[in-house]
């Protein structure tokens, strides 16, 4: 993770991704569920809309 | 490749296992009249995981079937009448609250009084049979610092139970000639797990699956009470976990989601394709996690279970589904 760093803003990417993941990883698995389904009833809406 | 890749990477095995299973699943049920898709889901997943097993690599990926079990709920608010649910409401809650204290009381004293079983597992077992299976189990067993084999020797118990209460309650319902909502409501306050309920409502039809899940979101949602009580009882919790933590710490979150889902399809902001969309994931959804819970089924780990929590956990099933249906026909 250290050489990602060095690498300046080209390894932000992965280490965004990286931090996303562990947070999503923290989550509770109720939170995740909840966020996911919400997620795509959010992504309908926005679909009828267009 | 860090981050999101090797986490997709690592669950794209299992991922497509389920999904292999899935599809598997609605063909077969498609080919076959009268055959229920999702049931059709479980039955591949125990016959896999009881001749070739989980590969390793599949593992991440299958054990994420739970999330798509509780994320096709949270999206089944959309299918859900809210104003029905609300006229039956007071009702179904009143049956839940009186058949989980009352059927938590009788199992302690089966288990205790009848098969000698020492607590916690007799709390374990109580748990399990009273609220939400598995998951009550694990979470009651850490409330009471229960040893790791007292919660492997309970789950194993309620598991067993699990996959016959599968089977045999939409053959029951069927014989006794049940209302879609009534044998969801019978289902939903008698059986276990969360998975298997879903799974045995939607057997029966695609209204008693709601009823079966709704029901069963309302008994979940006591295990917070329930472990504050518990921990009250043994004395065992330390005086920096206050009730009200616990409460919330034990609280399905998902549940939250199903409300807001129901709260915006009967609000009228979604269009009829749209709910339409969101059933047809919701489907998906619980196909993936059937074929998971078929996969987590083991016929060898149940051989290995005891003979007194057998005993004590079916006299509860059989007094509490008895009660439980006399009070459903005589209520809804």
């Amino acid at each position: 993770m250290a050489s990602n760093r060095d690498d300046g803003i080209a390894s932000d990417g992965p280490a965004t991704g990286a931090g996303l993941v562990d947070r999503w990883t923290a989550l509770d698995r109720g939170w995740q569920a909840l966020a996911l389904g919400l997620g795509i009833v959010a992504a309908h809406l926005v679909g009828q809309a267009l | 490749m860090t981050g999101i890749g090797e986490a997709v990477r690592a669950y794209l095995p299992g991922l497509a296992l389920l999904a292999g299973g899935a599809v598997a699943a609605t063909l077969v049920a498609d080919a076959v009249p009268g055959l229920q898709p999702l049931v059709v889901a479980v039955g591949i997943g125990v016959g896999l995981g009881n001749t070739v097993g989980i590969p390793e690599i599949a593992e991440p990926g299958v054990s994420a079937d739970k999330l798509f079990l509780e994320t096709g709920i949270v999206l089944l608010g959309a299918a859900v009448a809210v104003e029905e649910f609300l006229a039956a409401g007071p009702t179904v809650l009143g049956l839940v609250v009186a058949v989980v204290a009352g059927g938590l009381l009788f199992a302690e004293v089966v288990a205790r009084g009848l098969f000698r079983i020492g607590s916690p597992t007799s709390s374990l077992l109580a748990a399990g049979a009273s609220i939400c299976g598995v998951s009550a189990v694990v979470a009651i067993g850490r409330v009471l610092d229960a040893r790791g084999t007292a919660i492997t020797f309970a789950a194993a118990t309620i598991l067993l139970f699990d996959a016959a209460t599968l089977v045999a309650f939409p053959l029951a319902g069927e014989w006794l000639g049940l209302t879609g909502r009534q044998f969801g409501v019978w289902a939903g306050v008698s059986m276990f797990s969360t998975g298997p309920v879903a799974a045995a409502g939607f057997a029966y039809s695609p209204e008693a699956g709601q009823w079966a899940t709704v029901t069963k979101l309302a008994r979940n949602s006591l295990l917070g009470g329930v472990a504050v009580a518990y921990s009250l009882a043994y004395a065992a919790r330390s005086a920096a976990d206050p009730g009200v933590r616990r409460l919330w710490a034990e609280f399905p979150k998902f549940l939250l989601g199903f409300l807001a889902v129901a709260a915006v399809a009967n609000s009228g902001l979604l269009s009829p394709a749209a709910l339409a969309s969101i059933g047809r994931v919701s489907d998906a959804l619980f196909a993936l996690a059937f074929v998971g819970l078929g996969l987590s089924i083991r016929v060898d780990d149940m051989r290995a279970v005891g003979a007194a929590p057998v005993g004590a956990v079916l006299v509860h099933l059989l007094a509490v589904s008895a009660v439980a249906l006399a009070a459903v026909r005589w209520l809804l």
